[in-house]
């Protein structure tokens, strides 16, 4: 609230008394650009919390200006023109809702595709711009669009545009500080992980290009009646890319780097270009050199602070809804063959778990281990055999279904959100299967607090402190992180490969104390897949051994230990 | 005078940040053949790797004849004389068995091969075959062959008899001793004592990470070597 | 035979050709060293520059071909060692880089040639008839050329000692470095090499289209549709995607107007990523 209340303050009184000490051209050179910065906006959303790169943000600009023009000139003088202008809004950001859904949907994207796609949509419209005559008025637009009832004429542009800009701004600013801009930013990084915690990433990226597209689609609407003149410039590729050179430079991220962006490097363009012939060429490699070397902008560097101050003194953590997973800690494989190429790694994989409790996974390498998790979770899928985890058989895995009833994983590498501090990782997971849509867009789920984060929290004191940045630890803690983060979404069955790789020997000692508390208290299965037999020993009621995809033997470690086809595999004492 | 050709002194690294092997110190005199032991997942391919320059060293020096090679890139090492065979992924899977053999010749001249065929006939009849095509224990052989018949002073081998049949590792046994006798030396990781006990004249057995046994081949005895490496 | 269906054939045949030719230098860069070079088409329209200038300086038109290939590499090397090598592995941010990259050949262009539509004469003048149709002799020449130069460039990646250690790299770069390819170097021979192709395609197409600082947009695109279209794994891949997206834009075009031609294009694309996310030639 702190936070909003700022911008609004500090948005709201730069923009009211900027006009007063600029003259009248000025003032509307701004008006046009304080336009072009709200579509920048939406380029800061779509790109720098979702990490969409959309070369096409001018789609959404000259779609919602046309629309505006086409209203304009028909029914300029009706009462139902200002809802009419309204909708011609949300068409823009219906289409960028739509082409999220469809692009997205089924597929994880490659975010190259996702660009030239952009980019080949906004000069399809270039083209039925050009070529559609009748509606379009074609190369020359259309012509004589007029200004908005009561409001037309040179001096409402600025107050017209100055708090379509202000309302922006503001909009920007509460998604970003919400639980779905955190959301955004961990689909950036990570949109696997997203899922594993039970969210929807297509959904999430469709969301927000579709408010990217709102925001360009607000700009184009007042576009028209403030320049009186719609052409298919809108929808070259000049424009688009002009949008993210100012996101960028401006800072992606942040809530007022596009806005600085569009308005000052804009304005610079305006005065330099007649005099200094190389300027394009100038800003052109200032926008390399961003990329390069200061990837996250201008205010990329000082916004993210100045946050920080202003939230930290927001309210008290409060308990976050119980959770209550459907799952029970059960798995039962049957005849699991995988596949993958020429390789065959499962063969004909059977195991069975039908109480919680903590169980080992071990084997030589390329015996088959992770490809069983990734087939329990469906990164791969087996060829043939039957999988029922948490008592429901399961056909085709789906990590965020699996996720929502109460399956938790922690991959080798840690798997945690760099750009998020430790407060938002921790609360993403907070955040699974209890989260409705409308917490989505408070703050109160942003102070969730639980028993077992409280106790994470005692366990490891680092993890107390909030606002540090994820990409700042060390190894270990990151590692101790990701397993914080899967507990705290309070699973029933745990699958854990190597939590302890790379540790210390104390950091090991804490981690085994706490997989062996958390799968108590939690009364769920922990799989774990280990390589140091002393931690076997240690933590394992049970031990699974895997050998070629096959199992080879189960039983207790001493049991496993005695084994002679076990001590062939790991010795080949064959002699 | 009698400088090892390689010398590895307080190595440790891993993958990005996370350290697999610590502080690790060896030797392979010429001529000889070192064999690097113990359990899957302690570290063996780490090691190899990072004296390969695969994986960079975190801390730590490797000296090849006297010379510091920590910083150099693997195809400059190559060009120094060390002949690497990888444990994942042995051959060019998209290039004939014929290709992969005269890759770094400028002709598919196959002289240097001949012994090898003689040894190991199935890469003969398969010279023109993809070499992804080939069976898991052939990849292992035509990575052998690659790897020994340039005649390199150091060769460094990772698992070269996993999945190899019991005559042909017989047969791997056999040149690499030939080799030493010629002066060239090894590395080799293994995780079966078949191959190792045959070709060792030191063993280094590592557990998590870090090197827990430095001997020669007479100073242990089967039995204890088999007890530190199983589990 | 209909003379007028023989002009639309090798028109078509034309368009398909061109496509190939242009899409083999983006496959190079994309399929051999995952780099998508927004800036692809940039280097096709430096190429056309080239003969441009060639042209207006009174030398011959062949002279175009090592200005062409001395532009991009000049270009494409320092562009290699500061500005794509630094971002192999960030592959996200080498696309932004390289978009703007292609502003920045874009803006230099047009300081020293100016935004204006400029045309290069045909060095070749008049026409051949062929079953009828009366076609530009210079167009089945450039057709010709730039099949064999395709047949030439597969053949030489197939056959030669470096298309096999570029193979090798591609398909193993740890192996690679274990057997002695200075791979940072092969990387970065076939990345210029990429653009040099793609200079030389603007060299031929310059006589035949409109030359100005934008028309390489239009050649990135299409050229990325012809490997969506066709997958990266295969030269079969890159034939068929160039037959479906040059043809089918060709005949849509002909039949309805260009607009429809393109959405055709656009809309299967889409569909391919959606449906068949590695073309109908997988690896």
């Amino acid at each position: 609230m702190v936070w909003l209340l700022a911008n609004a303050t500090f948005a709201g009184a730069g923009l009211f008394l900027l006009q007063f000490v600029v003259d009248d051209f000025i003032a509307y050179t701004l008006a046009l650009y304080f336009l072009y910065a709200i579509a920048c906006l939406g380029v800061g959303l779509s790109w720098g919390q979702a990490g969409l790169l959309s070369l096409g943000q001018g789609l959404f600009v000259g779609v919602g200006a046309y629309l505006s023009g086409l209203s304009l000139i028909a029914f300029s003088d009706q009462w139902f023109l200002y809802p009419l202008l309204v909708s011609c809004c949300m068409v823009p950001g219906a289409l960028g809702f739509g082409i999220g859904q469809l692009i997205f949907r089924g597929r994880t994207l490659n975010g190259a595709y996702f660009a030239l796609i952009t980019l080949g949509l906004v000069l399809l419209a270039s083209l039925i711009a050009t070529s559609w005559n009748s509606v379009t008025g074609g190369f020359n637009g259309l012509l004589g669009v007029p200004g908005l009832p009561g409001l037309d004429g040179f001096e409402h542009a600025y107050v017209i545009s100055a708090s379509a800009l202000f309302v922006a701004i503001l909009m920007v600013a509460w998604l970003l500080a919400t639980p779905l801009g955190v959301l955004w930013r961990a689909v950036a990084e990570d949109e696997r992980r997203v899922a594993y915690l039970g969210f929807d990433p297509n959904l999430l990226k469709s969301v927000a290009l579709g408010l990217s597209g709102l925001l360009g689609g607000l700009a184009g609407v007042l576009y028209a009646p403030i320049n009186n003149l719609v052409t298919p410039d809108l929808f070259g590729f000049a424009l688009s890319t002009n949008f993210i050179i100012w996101a960028a430079i401006g800072g992606r991220a942040t809530v007022y780097g596009p806005v600085l962006g569009a308005v000052g490097i804009g304005l610079l363009t305006v005065q330099l270009r007649e005099t200094i012939d190389y300027w394009e060429i100038i800003l052109a490699m200032i926008f390399m050199g961003t990329v390069l070397y200061f990837k996250w902008g201008l205010l990329g560097y000082v916004e993210p602070f100045i946050k920080q101050i202003l939230i930290r003194s927001t309210a008290p953590l409060t308990p976050a809804p119980p959770r209550n997973p459907t799952g029970v800690g059960t798995l039962d494989i049957k005849g699991l063959e995988l596949q993958v190429g020429q390789v065959r790694i499962l063969n004909d994989l059977s195991l069975s778990i039908d109480a919680p409790g903590i169980y080992c996974l071990i084997g030589p390498n390329g015996a088959g281990k992770t490809t069983a998790f990734n087939a329990m979770t469906g990164e791969l899928s087996a060829q043939s055999g039957q999988m029922s985890i948490m008592q429901s058989v399961v056909a085709s895995p789906d990590a965020r279904t699996l996720a929502q009833q109460g399956m938790g994983r922690k991959f080798q590498v840690p798997c945690v959100f760099d750009a998020l501090s430790i407060s938002e990782n921790l609360s993403l997971a907070l955040w699974t299967a209890r989260i409705d849509r409308p917490a989505l867009l408070g703050f109160e789920a942003l102070q969730w607090t639980s028993v077992i984060r409280q106790e994470l929290e005692r366990r490891f004191p680092f993890l107390t402190e909030r606002s540090r940045l994820v990409r700042d630890l060390s190894h270990g803690q990151r590692q101790v992180l990701d397993l914080a983060i899967v507990l705290c979404t309070e699973p029933r069955l745990i699958l854990l490969d190597e939590p302890c790789a790379g540790l210390s020997k104390a950091e090991t000692q804490d981690v085994i104390d706490t997989v062996q508390w958390a799968a108590a208290s939690l009364g769920a299965t922990a799989i774990i897949i280990e390589h140091d037999m002393a931690l076997v020993k240690a933590l394992a009621d049970k031990v699974f051994v895997l050998h070629q995809g096959h199992l080879l033997a189960e039983g207790t470690v001493a049991e496993i230990q005695g084994n002679e086809k076990v001590k062939t595999v790991y010795g080949g004492g064959s002699k | 005078m009698n400088a090892p050709v390689l010398r590895f002194e307080n190595l440790t690294g891993g993958y990005g940040s996370i350290p697999i092997i610590r502080e690790i110190t060896g030797r392979v005199e010429r001529g000889s053949c070192l064999c690097v032991l113990g359990r899957n997942g302690v570290g063996k391919s780490t090691l190899l790797k990072m004296l390969s320059g695969h994986l960079p060293a975190m801390s730590g020096q490797i000296a090849l004849n006297g010379r510091d090679i920590t910083s150099l890139a693997p195809e400059k090492r190559h060009d120094l004389g060390v002949n690497t065979g990888l444990q994942e992924r042995p051959v060019f899977d998209g290039l004939s068995v014929k290709d992969n053999l005269t890759l770094m010749q400028s002709d598919q001249d196959l002289e240097g091969c001949e012994p090898f065929f003689d040894a190991f006939p199935v890469l003969k009849d398969r010279l023109v075959q993809l070499a992804g095509t080939l069976s898991g224990g052939e990849r292992k052989i035509l990575s052998f062959v690659r790897t020994l018949k340039d005649n390199a002073p150091l060769t460094l081998l990772d698992e070269p008899s996993e999945g190899v049949q019991p005559e042909n590792i017989e047969h791997m046994a056999n040149f690499i001793c030939k080799h030493k006798a010629n002066g060239q030396s090894f590395l080799v990781v293994e995780q079966h004592l078949h191959l190792a006990e045959e070709i060792a004249d030191g063993f280094q057995v590592l557990d998590n990470g870090r090197s827990v046994l430095e001997c020669k081949v007479g100073d242990i005895t089967r039995g204890e070597l088999v007890q530190q490496i199983t589990v | 035979m209909d003379g007028l269906l023989v002009a639309h054939g090798l028109n078509i045949s034309f368009e398909i050709v061109v496509l190939a030719l242009v899409s083999l230098g983006l496959a190079i860069t994309l399929g051999l060293l995952g780099v998508l070079n927004l800036a692809h088409g940039e280097f096709v329209m430096i190429g056309a520059f080239s003969a441009f200038f060639v042209q207006s300086q009174g030398w011959p038109y062949l002279a175009a071909f090592p200005v062409a290939i001395l532009a991009c590499g000049a270009i494409g090397w320092p562009v290699e060692k500061f500005l794509i090598r630094p971002l192999y592995a960030r592959p996200f941010d080498a696309i932004l880089a390289t978009w703007g990259l292609s502003l920045l050949l874009r803006e230099m262009v047009e300081f020293f040639f100016g935004r204006g539509f400029n045309s290069v004469a045909q060095p070749i003048k008049g026409t051949v008839n062929i079953l009828g149709a009366d076609y530009p002799a210079f167009q089945i020449v450039v057709m010709l050329a730039a099949i064999a130069l395709i047949a030439t460039i597969v053949f030489w990646f197939l056959r030669s000692v470096t298309g096999r250690r570029i193979q090798a790299m591609v398909d193993n770069p740890d192996l690679a470095k274990a057997v002695g390819i200075p791979v940072d170097a092969l990387a970065r021979n076939t990345f210029v090499a990429g653009l040099c192709l793609a200079g030389i395609s603007g060299v031929l197409l310059a006589p035949i289209v409109a030359v100005h600082p934008s028309m390489g947009i239009d050649y990135v695109l299409k050229s990325f549709f012809v490997l969506v279209v066709g997958g990266l794994g295969h030269i079969l891949g890159l034939v068929i995607g160039s037959g479906v997206i040059g043809g089918a834009e060709a005949t849509v075009s002909a039949i309805i107007d260009r607009t429809s031609g393109y959405s055709f294009v656009l809309i299967l694309s889409l569909l391919f990523l959606w449906r068949r996310p590695n073309g109908l030639v997988a690896r």
